[in-house]
């Protein structure tokens, strides 16, 4: 055999070990997936007591009730064009290293709905894991997003409050 | 190319023992990895769940091939071939201006960039020294001419 077939096989045959160590491995997870347990995101819930994924309706009824903190995870130039009534500005990706001194100042058992665009959107996620991160209790992660929102004709206010 | 033998050693120590790092951190949270590559949105979620994985499997046997020097230009091949697809994706991100985390070691947080390109060309050419090594080639090609060519072998 030539050598550099023989170099292909040993990679080829790499690629195939990986392939069945990695499926012995992780056989619960993948039946887990199989499951559809990660469709709305690769989360595991498990590890982030404090944080649950809410769909819409969940997410409008808090919002009608009034008495959740509504935050906006999207780009701030996002909530200016238009955003859940009362809710706040605080964007995931300013928010690595700290969160806002009037953030870390609210309840730690209260109820706080994130969200960010929609679809496939990470932020609210992200954002909800560092509230997690900060002792927060009760974190609730719209998954329907801005886009469900507005999808469903719900009300909207711009950044200077217009509605 | 490098043929001392020992900065050959050398190479597959550094090599291999960064593999097995960045398979190892990835392997304790598959979930986290699959969203980092989710994020690069090149591929779907079920894509991205398979790669998540067996991609750190991968990079664990390659690079423990290359430590223990067993398949190592076969390893060496697959360290590379995994370094040149990280190179592009990484590309590809910068030119669509896509703002996310390498993934590369784990939780580590790191955009993917022109840093994460340096690093992976310096690995590739290690792997690449190590891939077209003259040491490296199999000794099965080499035993029957040191047969014919042995005096020893020929006289008993």
């Amino acid at each position: 055999m030539s050598e550099a077939r023989r170099v292909l096989r040993q990679a080829l045959a790499l690629g195939a070990l990986s392939v069945l160590v990695a499926a012995a491995v992780n056989a619960p997870l993948i039946r887990r997936f199989v499951r559809g347990e990660f469709r709305e995101s690769f989360f595991q819930a498990a590890e982030y007591p404090g944080i649950r994924l809410i769909t819409l309706e969940e997410g409008e009824d808090l919002w009608r009730v009034g008495t959740a903190v509504l935050i906006d995870a999207r780009r701030a130039s996002l909530y200016k064009e238009g955003h859940l009534p009362r809710a706040v500005s605080l964007p995931a990706e300013e928010t690595a290293k700290t969160l806002p001194s009037d953030v870390l100042a609210l309840p730690r058992e209260g109820t706080i709905v994130v969200y960010c665009e929609g679809g496939d959107c990470q932020s609210s996620l992200l954002l909800a894991k560092r509230l997690h991160g900060e002792r927060f209790k009760d974190i609730r992660v719209m998954t329907g997003g801005w886009a469900g929102w507005q999808a469903a004709g719900l009300p909207e206010e711009k950044s200077d409050g217009r509605k | 190319m490098v043929g001392n033998k020992t900065v050959l050693f050398v190479f597959r120590m550094i090599l291999g023992g960064l593999f097995v790092y960045a398979g190892v951190v990835k392997v304790l949270a598959p979930l986290d990895f699959a969203q980092n590559i989710r994020n690069y949105d090149l591929v779907g979620r079920s894509l991205s769940f398979i790669a998540a994985v067996v991609l750190p499997w991968l990079e664990i046997l390659a690079g423990a091939f290359l430590i223990a020097g067993i398949w190592r230009r076969g390893a060496a091949l697959v360290v590379s071939g995994l370094l040149v697809f990280f190179i592009a994706l990484t590309v590809a991100t910068i030119v669509r201006g896509l703002d996310v985390d390498c993934g590369c070691f784990g939780a580590i947080d790191r955009k993917a960039g022109f840093g994460v390109i340096i690093e992976d060309l310096a690995m590739l050419y290690l792997g690449l020294c190590i891939l077209f090594s003259k040491k490296g080639r199999s000794s099965k090609g080499t035993v029957p001419l040191k047969k014919a060519n042995s005096p020893g072998s020929a006289i008993s």
